[in-house]
């Protein structure tokens, strides 16, 4: 066991930081969302630009391929430097393009994926609808073959960037008549079809990117098909396991930087009785504890990304490290608004504190999004656990 | 970078469990339970002879001259078990001795002496000198043995004949022996300070690895009654309300591990860090095996609560193991003044 990383590591930790640090992109993050879609893509750009797209795709489809420690590394700069959130390039840097690469043909491989790494288009996922949440299965939206293509209708909830998407991961029940996992097709939906609408739903801090999608009719090339009709669920399944343990670093090291920021901050501001906030004991023992949380939960990472190291398949304690992120980043954000006190009643557009107001509002999303805390509690219960269904 | 277990580990992983399981089974808290040492003198001695309480010793100072990362494997294996004994004062006892240059000691500890340890009170004191003032509780001493006191910045090894009004108390553990004391100057007879050999931060780790042990136990025992235990003519595993603490159990027993390897592996890299680490691990597997304990009395339901099931027994050693080296108050405490971790 070590925790040191290699020379070649060092060096190429440094390589990355001054990168970084020379192109992190000087404008805020505009929150309208087509100004958004395309300051994501501009910083994809600039980055595939630079040789530094797609870190963890094989090099086969234009990626890096560096090794996880490298992956790591990269992660921890990227989140140290405060770069922009991967949010409008996830679904096709860490989903679609990954889906494609195991499932689809080598014609829709070359067509599609170099658009993703050079920040060309923005995917979306089709995937949960109002009647198919954690029951993913169960989804509905039909689509019927009608010569060599798919007509599409039903409805799309939860997609994030769906107003301003180029291509959607979309799937559909082709049968209706199998047991649901069994009748459900993979497709590649082109969002400027004919028949798609899509609705944006404002979320409680006040974004855009998120959208209900309807389709009415909506005609899609059943060359579009990745994996064959009614092979989808499968298709759908095979990269969950893609980051192979690396999807929380960023997450994690902003946590353990917010616990510092808050830490500094109960020590420099006076609370409502005139004295430092962290003269208030209680809320300096949650700080520590808060400290140790974020440490365990980092040394998880390392231990998972030094045991995916050395398989090819990752266990399901991916579920463990999503679960403790969504508990921890709940927990620190709201010490956070415990920090700020009564300054955390000011509208988050006006104050300079709003950047934790923001945090903490959206932390509500990370034990629902991406698979609910519930959901990955089952997963961990039943496949490590093999406790019964 | 890279936490998987060596070879060397994996070993120390079976054989210690074997060890334990042959000649220290859970079984000996209760039939030591009236005997006035919980120590299963034959069982100790063979821990003696595999090497046990010098596993992490230099080996030029008599030493097996393993990691701390090493010797965390075997002390998940002793809390796993709940294995009754002085094991975790008695490997950093070997250690004082050994760092203050009494090679004797350190090999008599070596071979079998036993060390227990001070559980400081709030006006306990180790002086400047190492000696040792106030009121105390003394853990699985002997009243002819050593007792080890740990201070964040010193270790001291003492008599416990140097010490007036010992006398046996009940303790919350029935698997530990406690006695009260005081202690008027006592004079050590081994003293280390935290630069030369930090025993406390050791301390926090092997604490921990044994809390991650427990946690590790209680998630299996919770499991294991959740898939065989039917009511409503189904097993009571497929509801959420028992699936999920179950899962939590795992999720907390799996940080706690991490932690613990990652605070040992960074005391044997000597990082800036260390004690953050450490105290970061004992803090979490203190509370981690806390919780997942009490959930566990909660899943066996009637039987958690019977003195006749093991599941008290777990949360009873958390709760001491938690108490070591200052408590959760006081490790919070110094956590939160230490600069932050790289």
């Amino acid at each position: 066991m070590d925790l040191a990383f290699s020379s070649e590591d060092n060096d190429f930790r440094d390589e990355v930081r001054t990168w970084m640090n020379e192109n992190a992109p000087r404008d805020r993050r505009p929150r309208e969302l087509v100004a958004m879609r395309e300051f994501d893509l501009a910083w994809q750009r600039r980055q595939y630009d630079a040789g530094w797209a797609g870190i963890g795709w094989p090099e086969q489809f234009g990626g890096r391929e560096l090794p996880l420690t490298q992956q790591l590394i990269w992660y921890e700069e990227y989140a140290r430097t405060s770069l922009p959130p991967i949010d409008a390039r996830f679904v096709g840097l860490a989903h679609a393009g990954p889906t494609l690469m195991v499932r689809a043909t080598a014609e829709h491989q070359a067509f599609h994926l170099p658009k993703i790494l050079r920040g060309e288009v923005v995917w979306c996922q089709g995937f949960s609808e109002p009647e198919a949440g954690s029951d993913l299965a169960s989804l509905k939206t039909r689509a019927v073959v009608d010569g060599d293509h798919l007509v599409v209708t039903g409805q799309k909830i939860w997609t994030s960037f769906g107003p301003v998407a180029d291509y959607q991961e979309l799937l559909v029940r082709t049968d209706f008549d199998v047991p649901k996992h069994k009748g459900i097709t993979w497709v590649i939906c082109d969002m400027k079809s004919p028949g798609i609408e899509a609705r944006p739903i404002k979320t409680i801090e006040g974004g855009q990117e998120f959208a209900e999608v309807f389709y009415d009719e909506v005609r899609i090339p059943m060359s579009n098909v990745v994996g064959g009709v009614n092979n989808g669920w499968s298709v759908a399944m095979s990269t969950l396991s893609f980051e192979r343990g690396t999807a929380f670093t960023v997450s994690q090291v902003q946590l353990s930087t917010s616990v510092e920021r808050l830490i500094e901050m109960a020590k420099s501001r006076t609370s409502i009785n005139g004295r430092p906030v962290i003269d208030d004991e209680a809320l300096a023992k949650k700080l520590a504890r808060a400290r140790a949380d974020v440490a365990a939960l980092r040394s998880l990472t390392y231990l998972n990304i030094s045991r995916n190291a050395r398989t090819d398949q990752p266990g399901p304690e991916g579920s463990m490290l999503k679960l403790q992120d969504a508990d921890l980043t709940k927990r620190v954000y709201k010490l956070a608004l415990e920090v700020l006190g009564t300054r955390s009643l000011a509208n988050p557009e006006e104050e300079d504190d709003s950047y934790w107001v923001d945090r903490h509002l959206l932390s509500y999303s990370s034990s629902i999004g991406g698979g609910t805390s519930e959901i990955q509690r089952n997963i961990i219960a039943e496949r490590v656990l093999g406790l019964p269904r | 970078m890279d936490l998987t277990t060596s070879p060397e580990q994996d070993e120390i992983i079976s054989s210690s469990a074997a060890f334990l399981r042959d000649r220290l089974p859970i079984t000996r808290i209760r039939a030591l339970f009236d005997e006035p040492s919980n120590v299963d003198d034959a069982a100790w001695s063979g821990a003696a002879e595999l090497g046990w309480f010098v596993l992490g010793l230099p080996e030029a100072l008599g030493g097996v001259g393993f990691g701390l990362a090493d010797e965390v494997h075997l002390f998940r294996e002793i809390g796993r078990g709940l294995a009754t004994g002085p094991f975790l004062s008695s490997v950093l006892g070997a250690r004082v001795a050994a760092f203050a240059g009494d090679a004797a000691l350190a090999e008599a500890i070596g071979g079998g002496q036993r060390v227990g340890i001070v559980i400081p009170g709030s006006s306990t004191l180790i002086g400047a000198d190492g000696s040792l003032t106030g009121p105390l509780q003394l853990l699985d001493c002997e009243p002819d043995g050593l007792a080890l006191a740990v201070a964040p910045d010193q270790a001291v090894l003492v008599r416990v004949a140097d010490l007036t009004g010992v006398a046996a108390v009940p303790c919350i553990d029935p698997g530990v022996r406690l006695r009260r004391a005081e202690a008027a100057g006592a004079v050590p007879v081994a003293r280390v300070t935290a630069d030369v050999d930090p025993i406390q931060r050791r301390g926090h780790v092997l604490a921990a690895a044994m809390l991650v042990g427990i946690n590790e136990a209680v998630r299996d025992l919770s499991a294991e009654h959740a898939k065989n235990r039917f009511q409503f003519d189904k097993p009571i595993g497929v509801n959420q309300a028992i699936k999920h603490p179950c899962a939590d159990m795992a999720v907390r027993a799996q940080l706690g591990y991490a932690q613990s390897i990652f605070a040992a592996v960074a005391t044997d890299e000597g990082r800036d860090d260390a004690d953050y680490h450490a105290i970061s691990a004992h803090l979490t597997a203190a509370e981690y095996a806390d919780i997942s304990a009490a959930a566990t009395v909660q899943i066996m339901g009637g039987m958690g609560f019977t003195f006749e099931h093991d599941a008290h027994l777990y949360c009873k050693r958390a709760f001491v193991l938690g108490q070591l080296f200052g408590g959760a108050s006081s490790q919070l405490g110094r956590l939160l003044d230490l600069p932050s971790a790289r």
